[in-house]
């Protein structure tokens, strides 16, 4: 514990340093957990409070850089990188037929998926569905992030039903059981309760048993948006940079435990009057995936099509259908 | 959180997400759940059964439909004894425009409880403590209500909610008439209300699912134009259009 304790306070003191040591910053730093150390002998060289003399803050300095050195990680070659594809980044069906064929399988593990489109045009549904998908394959354990009120399990419910005729080789209350056993859902209504979630999250992750049947295989945020609206805009740039971050997490949990994440996204007036995604050109390039949904009034036709995507031509189109 | 109950909370084999539930326990949990209802059974069969507990409900018309009313209705409704079916909780109702009418509220709590009285006479037999607490003035009381004279006030008081809330437990809704006014009036800066509303309806969202109670919010309407015809929908845009859970719109036939 000791050992801990004074790798904490070095990790802090690096924060500092890097950061100018802002106090807003700050707040959220200490929220991060401790990477484990490569080398424990770093952290305990790197030196501990900055109640000492100003002397000395030259050699701090230089262990400090010494310890950022070490987190330098392994270097991959192509094949190592394609056998990882192989093996560990597989695609979870979404469960909506036409996003299935149109994204070739679903959603890709490793991969930062955005959903885009208006009030009602179907992005919880989509959300919905691909929790239930999973979880009805027996794929793993689904977390669902909620920020405004959205996941209803009865909803989900209602869909396992509707669905159960077709091949129930067990009970009915059985499956709905075992698939409601493995969603998860967290309320998060803030984006530093988001941060602290996802690296809660990541502290789960990196203790758990790789081949265990139920890890976490599926990531949702239904909205991402609606956190980072009321933080965003104005003279300062600090809720850029909180965004920013985020998503540089979210990527960062894909890619390292093999986890798909899915956000969604609102859309906003653009010039003309023609909607365009919300959150602006910086968080842009952070999904992998970008897909636009939007939906004629009265029908219960979804249209999908694609924004952007890692190896799929945009603008190709697909339609899926909901069903009350 | 510190470092060592971090771990602790990471311990367990799933479901270890410190807060997280799965959709399990929320299904038998929601099925549980009694939902308000709004008086008219047409519109409790749109809503799945009354204004649901732990969700956010916006309620637009224009002016002279009836939305005030149907705040006022629910504040009372919400009273309902549980023994009679209802959640016996209390209310609290945010005035921005000065429409709540409380006579008229007298009127609505009397009317409600000659109708529990023929509904459901056999089953108050047996709790004698019934009576005395199906009186308006009684309703009356239960009544929280606030009245909001600028947008500064609205934002002050809806933070304040969380203290109160805390206090109040019974609170099982919170209507809020109109989230709007305010904010239609006199603000210039558009990109700022985006930012202090949605904060706002975050605020509410977390009230909701912390002491499991339903916020009613009622907005103003506008037209807007599509595909070369007006259509008449709720106003403050679009972003404010992904804050509620639900949104329902009164027009007259």
């Amino acid at each position: 514990m000791e050992e801990r304790g004074r790798a904490e306070a070095s990790r802090e003191e690096l924060e500092r340093l890097i950061d100018g040591g802002t106090p807003y910053k700050f707040a959220v730093a200490s929220q991060v957990p401790m990477p484990p150390t490569r080398n424990p002998r770093s952290a305990i060289h790197a030196k501990s409070p900055i109640t000492e003399e100003v002397g000395e803050e030259d050699v701090g300095m230089e262990e400090v850089s010494v310890a950022i050195d070490r987190q330098q990680p392994p270097w991959l070659n192509g094949v190592e990188l394609l056998e990882d594809a192989k093996w560990n980044k597989h695609v979870l069906p979404t469960g909506c037929e036409g996003i299935d064929i149109l994204l070739g399988g679903g959603l890709r593990e490793g991969q930062l998926t955005e959903i885009v489109g208006p009030s009602s045009s179907g992005k919880t549904q989509v959300c919905l569905c691909s929790a239930l998908g999973v979880a009805d394959l027996n794929l793993g354990v689904v977390l669902f992030l909620d920020t405004c009120n959205s996941f209803s399990s009865h909803r989900i419910a209602h869909m396992v039903n509707s669905q159960s005729d077709t091949l129930v080789k067990e009970g009915k209350e059985g499956r709905l059981k075992r698939i409601m056993s493995s969603i998860l859902c967290h309320s998060v209504f803030d984006i530093f309760e988001l941060m602290d979630v996802l690296h809660q999250l990541e502290c789960k992750l990196k203790h758990q048993v790789k081949s265990s049947g139920n890890r976490i295989r599926l990531l949702i945020v239904d909205s991402i948006s609606s956190l980072i609206t009321p933080i965003l805009g104005g003279k300062n740039s600090q809720g850029r940079l909180m965004m920013i971050t985020t998503g540089i997490l979210l990527k960062k949990i894909a890619n390292e435990y093999n986890l798909s994440v899915l956000v969604t996204n609102h859309m906003v007036g653009g010039e003309g009057g023609s909607l365009k995604p919300a959150l602006g050109e910086s968080w842009k390039n952070i999904p992998h995936v970008r897909l636009v949904l939007s939906r004629d009034q009265g029908s219960n036709i979804c249209n999908v099509s694609i924004l952007k995507h890692t190896i799929i031509a945009s603008g190709r189109a697909a339609k899926f259908v909901i069903d009350n | 959180m510190s470092e060592t109950s971090r771990f602790r909370s990471t311990e367990g084999s799933h479901g270890a997400l410190k807060g997280a539930q799965t959709a399990w326990d929320m299904l038998s949990e929601e099925q549980m759940q009694k939902h308000i209802t709004t008086g008219c059974e047409e519109l409790d069969a749109i809503l799945g059964g009354g204004i649901h507990c732990k969700e956010v409900t916006e309620v637009g018309g224009v002016p002279g439909i009836g939305k005030t009313q149907l705040g006022i209705q629910l504040t009372v409704n919400v009273q309902i004894p549980v023994e009679c079916g209802g959640l016996g909780g209390k209310a609290v109702y945010i005035d921005t425009e000065g429409s709540f009418m409380v006579e008229r509220a007298h009127q609505i709590a009397e009317g409600c409880i000659s109708d529990l009285l023929d509904n459901t006479a056999h089953r108050l037999k047996d709790f004698p403590a019934c009576p005395e607490r199906l009186q308006p003035n009684s309703f009356l009381s239960n009544i929280f209500y606030f009245r909001i004279c600028s947008y500064t006030e609205q934002i002050a008081t809806i933070n304040y909610l969380e203290k109160f809330l805390e206090e109040q437990k019974d609170v099982k809704i919170i209507v809020v008439d109109s989230i709007t006014f305010h904010f239609r009036q006199d603000f210039d800066d558009l990109a700022l209300r985006t930012r202090v509303l949605s904060g706002m309806s975050l605020k509410l969202m977390s009230f909701a699912k912390k002491y499991s109670l339903a916020v009613v919010l009622l907005n103003q309407v506008t037209t807007k134009f599509v595909e070369g015809s007006f259509h008449l929908t709720l106003a403050l845009g679009d972003t404010w259009s992904h804050a509620c859970t639900n949104r329902i719109i009164l027009q007259s036939v």
